[in-house]
This record gives structure tokens, C-alpha cells and sequence, in this order.
């Protein structure tokens, strides 16, 4: 679309043409955008058909490293999809006004990022034809399976939560939007399933939006405490621990905290929504983001206190390559760099403006993805069964270029899927009393909100 | 110019006459040599000392001295290997192999015997498998079939199903009623 279609393409509020615009002209910025994501994802395309062509051996995962970058990444997409959660349950149950324009940003980046952890663990299976073997085989004693069933299940709540969101406003899409392609106006038709804001209508979709609120919640606990019982129930040093689930919890929703302030610092910017994502709004999540990163540092030092304290065979060999060894670098940057320093500077004002928090979050979400990578690599290399007569690689884990590209190519696929959404739904909602009131908050008000 | 031509085209005839000739000559030696190998098996029990004695034979009913022959017994997953590492006929065509006396077998003692000639430069592969109660008895362990984590599918906990299963129903009895609240949604006209 050229961006005389913009001119053409009447509006019937500033708010309508702020959030509307961007999605009926495609500029250059955008096509390049999209370009450079298809570059990595043609690649780690490659780098997948090697994988299928010579099978895992083209990857570095060996008889101890079974699980590598793969499963790791796995762990990080499922911990930011629980974002969804925080915002469209835990922040709207709450009654938190401020919250509502990024409750929008919260969902797509949740659907994108479910999307991605299922297709990454069906990329680590050497045999991805057989998938289908973990339904007809189902074995209901399988952690995996229950990851499996939960997975899909936050999956089309998931959707369904973004679909309720954005119902009305794919209404007034169908409705206002003049200059827009033909598959789009059907798009727009056949998802607004009739929506004309009559009362009756009304009414249901708020019933059903509560009663969505409340189920996600304990899904949402469940995805993520499923996965890390996928550790928990596997006999390894570092995993072997009644912490593991509200560890990775608390987790998640620290590194989701910090993707929805790289993506308000990046939506604001490209997309010109300042007046709705305020700085009032980066104030917010950065206090946010500094209480959900205390509840993790409080679960950091009980998973490693105890075991450091006690230096027990393997356990200590475990937590000795952490602190001293040769993870010990990665070990401390995540711990300092994307947990306790952002904690100490979030604290102060000028910390929580748009460009620091962003800066700050892109540390915690670093930190987050090394975290991943520390859970499930350190402990794969140290089986409690001794290591005797092995092949020399099976000591060693660094990732093939394979795993790397196809790695890369998964980001780029959450940030084409999100980029796509944003492209076709408003981001933020159209109608006036989904706004933000961002002047009828006080600017400390945090503790009334959460 | 024309003379070397000729001469690149001669050398090439020659070159397919040759190569054709060795295609030719290796198809008909093959046809000629490789042929069925005739095994009978025969066992022996003496003294606790159970042994397998194969005869093997050619067409004409003649013994076949020096053919390595491989035995084994079937296990769950593969075939284990018994015998010495070489187990060549004698002029006389036979191999004998010690059973091992304490291998288990079904819960009546049959083993699967299998012998193979395998890659021999004269004869065909060839596999012939036998039962034998020469086995172990091994009665299945009532405990394995019990309801527990580490069973088989069909046997696991009731308590855990019926948690399971219950969560499941649970949550997506609430997907569908909220899908069905969406589609009489679009049922709603003004």
C-alpha cells in the first residue's frame, strides 16, 4: 500500500488514525525489517535440512548432552509466552488501569512465543516424522506428555485470549479500514464474526473474557511447572530439587516483564505511539520489573545455597563449574548482569526512563536466555553414572553452527509472527475505555496495582 | 588433426571392449559360484553340556569344509552371539557350539536358536532358526504388571489418570464453552 492510501483512508479519531496508520501503508523500514528476519530464517532453514538429511550427528549434542541450545531455547520461549498471564490475568483481575494498552502487546508476544517453543522441540527430535508416535504411544506416567498436553492447551488459550482482546477492534477494522487489499477486508470479515457492539454481545464477551482471565492463570503456573518437572524428575545434579517449578515461574515472568518493555521501547518508537505508551508506563513496568526480579533472586539463592553449602560428589562438582569452572563467566553475567545490577539501578528514577529500561531489559533477557542455557547444559554433563571409556566429544558441548543458525532462525520466526500481528490487528485498543487514563494514576500507585 | 581423432576414438572402443569384458566375466563368475548351502542342525545333551552341531552340505550332498557359520540366540531386542568367535566346518561339514546353560527363555524354557552363514565369498546368506527348551524358565514377575510410574501405558495408576484426566476435561470443557459463547456471539444480529 502507498502511503497515498493513508490520505485517502478517512479516520473518526486521532486515536483510530495513531493506531491504524501504520497498518495501511508498508514502508520501506518495515520491508527491510522483514527482509533481514527472512535472512536468518533461510539459513537456520539450511542449517535444519543438514540436520535432516545427516540427522543429530550434525548438531553437538552426544550421549551426555542430549539436550542442548535446542531445549534450552525451548525453556526460554515457554518462560516469555507466560507474559500473556501476567498482564491478561494477574495485572486485569487486579483492576490495573495502566496495564490495559500493553495488555494487546502481551497476548501477540505470548501467542508468537507458544508458537516457536512447540515447533523448537519438535526441531530437536531426530525424528520429527514420528511425532505423531507421542500421541499414539501416549504414555500418561511421561512428564513429556503432560508438557505436550499443556503446551497445546496454553496454545489455544493463548489465541483465544488475543482473539477476545482484539474482537471489537477487528470489528471497527472490517468496518472503517477503505484502503486495504481485498484478502485483508475478508480477513478482517470472517474474524469479526459478526461483532456489531450490540449489548447482548457485550455481555457475552466480557463473561467470557473473565472467565478466560481466571483459567489462564493456573495454566499458565502449569506450562511452565510442567517444564521444569521435565528437570525435576530426571536424575541430574542441579536439577534434583523441590524448587525447581516456582524457580522457573518466577523466572519467566521476570524475562516476560523485560520483552514487553524492549517491545513498548520498540513499538513506541517505529510505530508512533507515544501518546499511549507513556513514560509513566516504563516507570511502571521497571518497578514491576525490579518486584519480579527480587521473587527470583530469592528463588536463585535457594536453588544454590543449599547444595553450594553442603558441596556434595557430583552436586558439587555441578555448582563448582558454576561459580569457578568453565561456566563460571556465563554463570556470573547472568546473575550480575541480568538479575542483580538491573535490580540495583531499576531502583532509581532515571534508570526507568524509555531508553535505559530498554538497554537494562535487553541485559535481563540475555540473562534469561544464558539462564536457560545454564539449567540444561552444566547438568547434562554431569551424569551421576561414572564416565569411563567414552568417545572424546561426548565430554564437550559447543553448539554446531547448525544448532546456532536454526537457534537464530527461531527468534526470527517469533519476531516475524509478532511483527505480522502487529501488522494486521491494532496493537493498542481502538475504543476509548479500553485507554490507559494515564492521568488518573498517580505515578506511585504500584502498590494499589498489584 | 583427423588422425588423432581417430585414434581418441579407437582407444575409447578399446577402453568400453575391456571394461565390458570385466562387467561380463565378474556377472558369469558370480553366477557360477555363489550357491544354496544345505544346514541341518542336530543337539546334543551330555553331562549338563548342551551342544548345538550343524552339518552343513552343497547341493550335491557333499560336506563343506571351512565355512564359518554364526550362531545365536534371540533375545528381546537383538540376537546375541554364542560360540567362538570362528565357528568353521570340518572336513566333514560340521561346527559344534556350546549353549550357554544359563540363559532364561519364555516361561516354558524354549529358546531361539538361529544360525547364519553370512558373507561367505561361495555360498548365499542363509538363516535357520529353531526353538529349544533349553532355556531358563523365567515366570514374568507379578510386580511388573502392577499399576506403577514406570509400567507400560496400559498400566498406569489409576490415582494418576483420573488427576490427569480430570485437569484436562476440566480445562477444556472451558475452551469449548468459551468457543461456543463466540459462535452464538456471531449468531447475535441487530
Amino acid at each position: 500500500m502507498k502511503k497515498s492510501s493513508i490520505v485517502k483512508q478517512k479516520f473518526k479519531t486521532q486515536r483510530e488514525k495513531d493506531v491504524l496508520s501504520h497498518m495501511i501503508s508498508t514502508s520501506l523500514k518495515y520491508k527491510l525489517w522483514i527482509a533481514f528476519l527472512f535472512l536468518f530464517i533461510v539459513f537456520g532453514m539450511y542449517g535444519y535440512y543438514r540436520q535432516l538429511r545427516y540427522g543429530l550427528i550434525v548438531t553437538a549434542m552426544r550421549d551426555f548432552t542430549s539436550w542442548g541450545i535446542y531445549i534450552s531455547n525451548f525453556v526460554f520461549f515457554v518462560a516469555i509466552s507466560l507474559v500473556g498471564s501476567l498482564f491478561s490475568s494477574i495485572l486485569k483481575l487486579n483492576d490495573n488501569i495502566w496495564s490495559k494498552p500493553l495488555i494487546r502487546v502481551s497476548e501477540i508476544i505470548a501467542v508468537s512465543a507458544i508458537i516457536c517453543a512447540a515447533v523448537i522441540i519438535i526441531v530437536d527430535m531426530g525424528r520429527p516424522d514420528r511425532f505423531f508416535y507421542v500421541i499414539t504411544h501416549l504414555r500418561i506416567q511421561s512428564p513429556i506428555i503432560w508438557d505436550v498436553i499443556i503446551i497445546s492447551t496454553y496454545l489455544v488459550i493463548s489465541i483465544l485470549l488475543l482473539f477476545i482482546s482484539i474482537l471489537p477492534d477487528i470489528a471497527i477494522c472490517r468496518d472503517r479500514l477503505t484502503e486495504i487489499p481485498k484478502w485483508k477486508k475478508r480477513l478482517y470479515k470472517i474474524m469479526a464474526i459478526n461483532w456489531s457492539n450490540h449489548p447482548k454481545q457485550l455481555a457475552k464477551l466480557q463473561k467470557v473474557t473473565k472467565v478466560l482471565a481466571i483459567t489462564i492463570l493456573p495454566v499458565a503456573f502449569a506450562i511452565h511447572t510442567v517444564t521444569s518437572w521435565l528437570f525435576a524428575t530426571t536424575w541430574r545434579p542441579g536439577w534434583d530439587s523441590t524448587n525447581l517449578g516456582p524457580y522457573f515461574v518466577s523466572g519467566a515472568f521476570m524475562a516476560g516483564a523485560a520483552v514487553i518493555i524492549i517491545s513498548m521501547y520498540l513499538i513506541r518508537k517505529h510505530l508512533n505511539l507515544k501518546p499511549y505508551i507513556t513514560e509513566s508506563h516504563f516507570d511502571k513496568m521497571g518497578k514491576l520489573l525490579v518486584l519480579l526480579s527480587l521473587v527470583y533472586l530469592y528463588f536463585n539463592i535457594n536453588e544454590y545455597l543449599g547444595p553450594a553449602f553442603k558441596m556434595v560428589g557430583v552436586e558439587g562438582e555441578h555448582i563448582t563449574e558454576l561459580f569457578v569452572g568453565n561456566y563460571a563467566p556465563m554463570y556470573w553475567f547472568v546473575q550480575l548482569g541480568g538479575l542483580i545490577f538491573p535490580v540495583i539501578l531499576l531502583m532509581f528514577r532515571w534508570f526507568r526512563k524509555p531508553i535505559p529500561i530498554f538497554i537494562i531489559s535487553v541485559f535481563v533477557i540475555l540473562g534469561a536466555w544464558f539462564k536457560r542455557y545454564l539449567i540444561v547444559i552444566p547438568s547434562m554433563q554431569h551424569p551421576y553414572l561414572p564416565i569411563q571409556g567414552v568417545d572424546e566429544s561426548y565430554l564437550h558441548y559447543n553448539p554446531t553452527w547448525e544448532e546456532w543458525s536454526i537457534t537464530f532462525a527461531s527468534f526470527a520466526w517469533l519476531l516475524l509472527i509478532i511483527t505480522v500481528l502487529i501488522k494486521l490487528f491494532p496493537v493498542i485498543p481502538l475504543q476509548e475505555d479500553e485507554l490507559d487514563l494515564e492521568n488518573s494514576v498517580e505515578p506511585n500507585s504500584l502498590k494499589n496495582e498489584n | 588433426m583427423k588422425t588423432k581423432k581417430n585414434l581418441h576414438l579407437s582407444l575409447l572402443q578399446v577402453l568400453f571392449l575391456i571394461g565390458w569384458g570385466f562387467i561380463n566375466n565378474s556377472m558369469i563368475y558370480g553366477q557360477e559360484t555363489m550357491e544354496e548351502a544345505i544346514i541341518s542342525i542336530s543337539f546334543n545333551e551330555e553331562n549338563n553340556l548342551k551342544t548345538i552341531i550343524a552339518t552343513v552340505k552343497d547341493q550335491e550332498g557333499q560336506p563343506i569344509e571351512e565355512l564359518d557359520l554364526f550362531f545365536y540366540v534371540e533375545r528381546t531386542f537383538s540376537l546375541l552371539p554364542i560360540g567362538d568367535v570362528f565357528n568353521t566346518t570340518d572336513e566333514n561339514g560340521m561346527v559344534e557350539v556350546e549353549f550357554p546353560s544359563d540363559l532364561p527363555g519364555d516361561s516354558e524354557g524354549n529358546v531361539a536358536i538361529v544360525v547364519k552363514i553370512l558373507e561367505s565369498d561361495l555360498y548365499n546368506d542363509q538363516t535357520l532358526e529353531m526353538t529349544k527348551k533349553w532355556g531358563i524358565p523365567v515366570q514374568l514377575d507379578e510386580s511388573q504388571e502392577k499399576r506403577s510410574l514406570w509400567a507400560a501405558a496400559a498400566n498406569a495408576p489409576i490415582s494418576l489418570i483420573v488427576v490427569v484426566s480430570s485437569m484436562i476435561i476440566a480445562v477444556w470443557y472451558i475452551i469449548i464453552y468459551i468457543i461456543y459463547n463466540l459462535f452464538t456471539i456471531s449468531k447475535i444480529k441487530i
